[in-house]
Parts: structure tokens; sequence; C-alpha cells
């Protein structure tokens, strides 16, 4: 007998208070548009933002429903070696808050997105090529979102999977309404809301995962089911991923636009340390956290686990080829309606098999990527349907309260971040004349409504390579490698030209995007170093062979006693 | 040390970190908001003016 479907016991009460959270969230949104005068009103609130609010925009912005269930994933699949990613991030923030690295001279040049930052140091086409990689790459990546994030809502609140289409539309039109008319004062005030109702969620999840897994349950699940894996992230991750994490990391908490907003729109430099050095601990909660609701419901489900046995065929191949035909016809069922108790030993089984058998027989490799890539599958969605299982009404709505909050400020955030690159450093820089505020106010606005457009139809067609933590990653590590290392060099090294930086976009860039061509079959810290090496390699090779012209040596030339104040 | 006992230690850390100043920014985030609503409706006054 196969375990029972899994039915959430969302009902009009949960849908009443994740309604009222939304409205309450809109109301005060929209409110707040009497404040937007200015594009600097818009992009960076006037400069104005405290700590405490500057701490809740940034973690809103970077926490959505998108962030917990691809660290769940990432929890379910590594175990807690998944954790280290959460002590790099630790440790990054703790460095740039300490030192200002890079973000004190931003900062103190008064700029509104990075790449102009490109134009005083390296001129005008450093600038429209790096605004234009940021808005390609960061679509890419904001392109996955809503539909993972339909597929988390429509877990938790019983949506049929026919209408997830509609479900990812009603909550980008609500992110579109007040990020396009309120700008970053909306955001502040909006993310502020939201990050008490993201807060409150993430600790009733994690008191919920506890008191129904607890600590040991976790422990016993990884030690039972991940074959000696899941504890030391070194072995299981390698040395490679972990240095490419600390770089990206470095690049994501100094140049990644939506931060780098944050660190603009602070009072001055010291509330812009001291936030780095307040987030750094939040955001070792938003990567840890997640991982443990997901190392929960890995417990859970093999805790409802059905035994299984491998088919009775005549050699293992045969076997393989069996229980990845009865796979084929049940896994997806399976997925939709949280039967993950019967799918998750059958891709456990399949891997084990083919795990052994691929010395012998070469064609079981195909069977352990199919397997691995399943249990990617059951990863991603294994955490909502133990929400769903373990959550009662009235709980579950406070939790989707939170995880919309939480979803639609990072929408909001990442609209303004992007489409303010595409605005202000593609379309402005190519229009070749200097144009009025209220201009460059409309045509950000209206670049938000095309950004939704885009991200709607990128969700509905595109198929993820892997797991979606890597994608992530991968999408953002296409710009920032190189984003990074021409800010740095840029700042601290006089001969850096504007050849350089252009080579180290265009080499970083195409060696990121290695890893989205499944052909290639590169795995994702190879792709991810390759990027570093090759603008790395770009930047000083360009920088060597054409040095700077005297132009270049504008604001932010590196040097002894250079002064950076525009 | 095994690894089972640092990372129940970094996740007690993680978790207590994280509950503990999210109550400090609920409680202090208000008084910074009001008070970024009053240098934008300063700026907007003497804008006008």
């Amino acid at each position: 007998m196969s375990p029972p479907a899994i039915v959430s016991p969302f009902s009009f009460l949960d849908g009443a208070i994740a309604a009222l959270s939304l409205l309450a969230t809109l109301w005060i949104g929209l409110r707040v548009k009497r404040y937007i005068g200015t594009i600097e009103d818009y992009l960076v609130a006037n400069r104005g933002m405290g700590l405490y609010v500057g701490a809740a925009s940034l973690l809103s912005t970077e926490v959505g429903i998108i962030t917990y269930m691809y660290q769940a994933q990432f929890g379910f699949v590594a175990g807690f070696s998944a954790f280290v990613t959460g002590l790099i991030t630790l440790g990054v923030c703790l460095l740039v808050g300490r030192t200002g690295f890079v973000i004190t001279r931003l900062r103190e040049m008064q700029i509104l997105t990075v790449p102009e930052y490109f134009e005083r140091r390296y001129g005008r086409g450093v600038r429209v090529m790096a605004g234009a990689l940021m808005a390609f790459g960061g679509s890419l990546n904001l392109g996955i979102f809503p539909i993972i994030e339909a597929r988390f809502l429509a877990v938790v609140t019983g949506i049929p999977s026919r209408y997830l289409g509609w479900t990812m539309a009603g909550l980008l039109v609500i992110a579109l309404a007040y990020t396009a008319l309120g700008g970053m004062v909306s955001l502040i005030v909006t993310n502020y809301v939201q990050y008490v109702f993201l807060a409150a969620g993430t600790v009733i999840v994690t008191l919920a995962c506890l008191r129904r897994v607890g600590w040991s349950g976790m422990v016993g699940a990884v030690e039972g089911h991940m074959g000696g894996r899941g504890w030391n992230p070194i072995e299981d991750l390698g040395v490679g991923f972990i240095l490419w994490q600390v770089l990206l990391w470095i690049a994501l908490m100094t140049v990644w636009q939506s931060v780098a907003m944050r660190t603009f729109s602070t009072k001055d430099t010291a509330v812009g340390k001291k936030m780095f050095t307040l987030t750094g601990f939040l955001f070792l909660g938003r990567a840890i956290i997640p991982m443990v609701w997901g190392i929960s419901a890995l417990a859970f489900f093999w805790g409802r686990a059905e035994p299984v046995a491998a088919p009775a065929a005549g050699t293992k191949l045969a076997q393989m080829e069996q229980l990845d035909a009865r796979l084929g016809e049940t896994f997806r069922r399976d997925l939709d309606e949280g039967r993950l108790g019967r799918a998750l030993p059958q891709v456990d089984l399949l891997e084990r098999l083919a795990r052994e058998e691929k010395a012998a027989t070469p064609e079981a490799a195909r069977f352990e990527d199919a397997a691995r890539d399943r249990r990617g599958q059951i990863g991603l969605v294994a955490m909502p349907w133990m929400l769903a299982a373990i959550l009662p009404t009235g709980i579950l709505g406070l939790v989707v309260a939170g995880m919309l909050a939480a979803s639609i400020s990072t929408y909001a955030g990442y609209f303004l971040g992007w489409s303010s690159i595409i605005a202000q450093d593609v379309v402005a820089p190519l229009a070749g004349r200097e144009l009025s505020s209220r201009f460059r106010l409309g045509l950000t606005r209206a670049t938000v409504v095309g950004l939704t457009v885009f991200i709607m139809i990128w969700s509905l067609v595109y198929d993820l390579p892997g797991p979606a933590y890597f994608y992530l990653q991968v999408t953002a590590n296409l710009f920032m490698a190189p984003t990074l290392i021409a800010v740095v060099g840029g700042l601290y090294w006089r001969r850096a030209s504007a050849t350089g930086a252009m080579l180290s976009f265009l080499l970083g860039a195409a060696a990121s995007l290695t890893y989205l061509v499944p052909q290639l079959k590169l795995d994702v810290a190879t792709a991810g170093n390759l990027s570093w090496a090759l603008a790395v390699a770009g930047f000083v090779i360009g920088s060597l062979l054409v040095p700077p012209s005297r132009s270049e040596a504008g604001p932010g030339a590196g040097g002894e006693g250079q002064e950076v104040r525009s | 040390m095994s690894w089972a006992f640092f990372w129940l230690t970094t996740f007690g850390v993680a978790f207590g970190v994280f509950s503990l100043i999210s109550l400090v920014i609920a409680v202090r985030g208000v008084t910074e908001i009001r008070e970024l609503f009053s240098a934008l409706e300063e700026e907007r006054r003497r804008k006008a003016s």
C-alpha cells in the first residue's frame, strides 16, 4: 500500500491572514509614494536609511520563498555540510563590516549604481557593458523565482498545480505595484514590515521542525541515509567549491546591486559598515535555518518511507532499468501529491545500485545522474510538503503571510535593483544626452514593468539544469566575478585600464555560462572558479597590454593619497 | 570535537542570534522610519519653498 497523499489544512482563516498581511503591505507601500520627488529619493531614499531599518531592508530583499526553497534543498541533498556556506557568509560580512572593503569608497562617491563607478574610472563603454551583463545575469537569476515560489505556495496552500501561472502572476503584480510607484522609500518601509512577518514565520517553522523531528532525528537521517556524507564540507563539497563560495560572497556583499543599493542608501559610511556587521549574523541564519528545515524534511519523509526491494531481474543493469521505468510512471504524481515517502526510497535504491555498478558497467552512470536529479527534485518540494503536513490551521496562515512578505520584498528589491541598472547604466548612457531626472524616473518604472513580463515568460519556459542553489549562484557569478575585480582593480591599482575591464567582463561571463550548457558537463565549482580565474587574467593582461589613457585616471583610480570623493 | 556537536553549536548560534537581532530590529525600526519620513518631509518642504 502506498503512503497517503498529503492534504494541506490551509483554510479560509489562513487565507484571510495572508491576504490581510498583503493588503497592509500594499497600502503602506502606496502611501509613501508622496515622498518620491527625485531619482535619488526613488533609488536610494535620499540616502537617509538608518541602521536597523537598513538591516531589515537588506535581509528582506535577500530572503524570499526562493531562498528558503533552495537553501532547504541544499540541506536536503548535502546534509549538515551545506552549513559551510552560512559560515562563509558570516565571515565575509564581518570582514566587509570591519574593514569597509570596497563599500566605504563606493559610498563616499555618492553613486546610484555600481556601473556608474565604471564610467568615472574607465569610461562609458565599460559602464554600458557592465550594465548590460548585470541586467542579463540578474534577469536570468530572477527568472526562476516565480515558478519555484509558486510551487511552494501551491503545495502549502493546496492551490491546484494548474493555477501555478496565475499564482505567479498575482505575486508579481503586487510586488510591481508598489515598487513601480514607491521606489526605495516604499521598499524601506514595506521591507521593515515584511521583515517582522518573515522573522516571525522563520522562528515558527524552525520551532515546528524541532518539535516534530528534533535535532536527534535530523542527525539520525543524515547518518542513516546519506551514505557517510553530510558532515564534512571539505570532503563532500570540495575545496574548489568552498573557495568559489568565498570569492562569490565577497562579490555579493560588496557589488551585488540590491546589496550595494542598501549601502548607497545609508546615512553615512559608518552606518553602512555597522549594517554589514549586524546583518552578518542574520545572513548566517538566512542560510542555516532553512537548511535545517531541509534536513528535517529528509528525516520526516524517511520516517514515512515504505520499504522498497530491488526488482527481480537477471542483471543489475536490468534492475536499474526496471526501477527507472517504475519511477517514470509514478515520480511526477508522487511529487505533486506529497507521497515523498514512496519516491525517496526508490530514488535512493536506484542511486545505490548505479554507484555500485558503474565501475563494471559504464552505462550505470546514466542512472546515477537520473537518480541524483530526482533526489534534487524531491529536495525542492520536501520542505513545503513537510510544512503542509505538520503546521496546523492558523499557524499555516501566519507562516504563509511571512513567506509572502519575504517573497514580495525580494521581488521589489530586485526589480528596483535591475531596472535601475538597465535605465541608468544601459539606456541613459546610450541615449547620448543628459536625461532629466523625471525622464529617468519614468524610464526606471517602465523597465520594472518590462522586467516583470520577462521573468514571467522565462519562469514558464526554462528548465533548471541542476539544483536551484547552483543555478542562482552561477547566474550571479556571471557578472559578479568581473565586477568585483574591475571595482577592486579600479580602486586599488593605478594601471587598471578600460581594456582590462572589458576583457575581464567578456571572459568571466563566458566561463560562467558554460555551466548553463549541459553538454559541456562542467560542474558548478569548476565553472565558477574558471570564471574568476579568467576574469582576473583578462583584467591583468588587458591592463598591461593597453595601459589606461589620461581620461581613465578619474575618481577612484588607485594609488597613494588618491581622493575618491566626487 | 565531533562534526555533530560543531553543527549543533553553529545552528544554536544562528537561530539564537537571528531571533534576538530580529526582535531588536522590530523595536528600534519604528523610530528610524519616523526619522526617515521627517527628513524626507523636511526635504520636500525645503525644495518647495
